[in-house]
């Protein structure tokens, strides 16, 4: 993956999977396209309407503490994000069903410390997955992230949980995994 | 090590685990249900298309959010569902008329053992710790993934220990207890993806209603299970519905403790969390008097026969106040049948409760008494967020079937040590 560069949308801090994904969409079949239509919807009026948070065109959202809680264990939040192009998401803390959803889709769901505290929405962020860097190139400044565990990294590198389960069950290696 | 590294341990065929390792656990049940389950058995087709579930008894099938369908589309949806779970000839299939709660129906018919991994489609999978169990909640495709290969992948979690000491003080519940320590720890605050593990007297005393509520609302603290060993009361309550072998596993004296709290029960009186946030907790005492309209007794947490008899021992030849509309919802259809032959249900209705059939209810605000705008209500469920139950113009206050039983009566909050 190596370096991503991109806008950063700052959101506050317990941004709940229910606001992120309204009521009415979580039985909706899963697909990053359709889910990022009304991703966000509940979070800011801003997201309020049909494809606003993909016409945003960010890249990272930055997010305080607790991103994604409130106990919903539909996956529709994350393939909502991956469906609007985000790339990485970096926050103080996660709630732990969609920190699992992330990695099984393999978005980068990444720990920094205060980093919400020094960026704005719209500033323009690098993040160096391999090293764990993310610059704000907007003010200059540098965070450090929690390393990415090499299974995390698998699984993104299979396209995601699904994926790498499938080539372990053809090719019979499945009942290795323990 | 703990129970939780034991039992990670154990069923991912290791002699030992530590605390952030990376495991694939053998699961002894998958449970989805109504709301989600469709989406999992589609997940589980794209990964075996010759359709093969590693054991179809050890996938458990439930409608509760949906039921009975309060809607045209949700009818639809249930039957999809039920077109779903026919196909694959799922003995454990928990429908209207055998119905309940999905976690309620997981111990309650012996579906998660100790010493076992169960996991659901469910954040309050967390309740089966009650057993001694790791309970989990996970989304579609780790359900999808476990239903055709019967492994799970989990990260070893850090455990945090509470020991409870002390005396039950009358109309004291589990639910006061949990609330305490909600107020203690925060909401999703530092006992994010830790281990909890419920030890001591005051925990040993408590039966496996009691213990399901607590273990229950762990996912409310963040944390990845709750759990208490199993017991000679474990035992008792399993051995008649018991289905495959278990494992008594325990905590060595010497297991390592991300922090370990202690708790004395004796001082512990009714508890609350007021509107909006499950953490901004106060004794009853703080609010008495406080007006409400509605009250609800029901839900994964709090919807069981104990319950409900603790209601009807407050209720007993009074009435509910004119104001107050109560509607309460047995988490399970043993749960409503038990309580119909004790008499518990006579005595609610005679005091002018609304008795429904079983099913997750107004808990997510889906149906059976959704809240409206302006509404103040009373619950013994979960959770109190803007908009939980409906209406993001109503006030949700939680706390215990005691609390709300005995306020019912005066139509404002009453402790109800000062009302018997
Ligand atoms: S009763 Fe409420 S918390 Fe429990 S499973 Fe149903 S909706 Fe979820």
């Amino acid at each position: 993956m190596a370096i991503i560069k991109g806008k950063a949308w700052v959101a506050k801090n317990y941004v709940m999977s229910f606001d992120m994904v309204l009521q009415k969409y979580w039985t909706s079949p899963i697909n990053p396209a359709e889910n990022a239509k009304w991703v966000m919807a509940g979070v800011s009026e801003e997201f309020n309407s049909e494809n606003a948070f993909v016409r945003a065109a960010f890249t990272f959202i930055v997010a305080g503490h607790n991103f994604a809680g409130g106990g919903k264990s539909i996956e529709h939040c994350v393939t909502g994000l991956v469906g609007a192009g985000i790339q990485a998401v970096f926050a103080t803390s996660f709630a732990r069903l969609q920190f699992r959803n992330a990695i099984n889709y393999g978005l980068p769901f990444i720990t920094s410390k205060d980093i919400n505290l020094s960026c704005e929405t719209g500033d323009i962020l690098e993040y160096d997955s391999d090293n764990g860097f993310i610059k704000n190139l907007t003010n200059g400044k540098v965070f450090s992230s929690v390393p990415v565990a090499p299974f995390v990294a698998e699984v993104a590198a299979s396209g995601g949980l699904m994926n790498f389960v499938r080539q372990k069950m053809a090719d019979g290696t499945i009942h290795e995994l323990h | 090590m703990t129970i939780t590294e034991k039992i990670m341990a154990f069923n991912s065929g290791r002699s030992s685990v530590v605390p952030g390792q990376l495991v694939w656990a053998n699961v002894h049940t998958v449970m989805t249900m109504d709301y989600l389950g469709k989406q999992c058995f589609s997940a589980f087709e794209s990964l075996s298309p010759e359709k093969k579930l590693f054991d179809k008894d050890r996938v458990i099938c439930v409608s509760d959010h949906l039921i009975p369908p309060p809607s045209e589309q949700f009818a639809t949806m249930l039957n999809e569902w039920r077109e779903t779970v026919r196909k694959y000839d799922i003995p454990y299939f928990y429908d209207l008329g055998r119905q309940g709660i999905a976690h309620q129906l997981m111990v309650e018919q012996g579906h998660v053992l100790p010493g076992k991994v169960s996991i659901g489609t469910d954040s309050h999978a967390n309740t089966y710790g009650a057993v001694g169990a790791i309970g989990n909640a996970i989304g579609v495709t780790d359900a999808a993934i476990a239903m055709a290969t019967g492994k799970c992948w989990f990260r070893v979690p850090e455990s945090v220990k509470f020991i409870v000491t002390g005396e039950w003080q009358p109309w004291v519940m589990a639910k006061d207890l949990s609330l305490h320590i909600m107020g203690m720890m925060h909401w999703n605050g530092h006992l994010i993806y830790k281990a909890l593990e419920f030890a001591g007297p005051a925990i040993e005393s408590l039966g496996i209603a009691g213990r399901m509520t607590l273990c229950n609302m762990t996912v409310d603290l963040g944390a990845k299970n709750g759990i208490i060993a199993p017991d000679d009361t474990t035992i008792e309550f399993l051995r008649p519905v018991q289905k495959g072998e278990w494992a008594m596993l325990k905590s060595d004296a010497d297991a390592n403790y991300d922090a370990i709290y202690e708790v004395d029960v004796t001082n512990l009186g009714p508890t609350i969390s007021l509107p909006d946030k499950l953490d901004d907790v106060v004794p009853v005492e703080k609010v008495i008097g406080t007006k409400f309209n509605k009250a609800f007794v029901g839900t994964c947490t709090n919807g069981r026969t104990e319950d409900f008899a603790i209601m009807a021992s407050i209720l007993r030849d009074k009435q509910i106040h004119r104001n107050v509309n109560m509607v309460c919802i047995p988490a399970s259809q043993s749960v409503y049948l038990e309580c119909i032959q004790k008499g518990y249900f006579e005595i609610l209705i005679k005091a002018g409760a609304a008795i429904e059939t079983p099913s997750c209810g107004p808990c997510a605000g889906i149906h059976t008494g959704v809240a409206g705008d302006g509404d103040i209500i009373l619950s013994a469920g979960n959770r109190n967020m803007k908009g939980r139950m409906g209406s993001k113009n109503a006030k949700i206050y939680l706390t215990s079937p005691a609390v709300v039983a005995a306020s019912a009566i005066r139509g404002e909050i009453t402790d109800p040590r000062f009302e018997n």
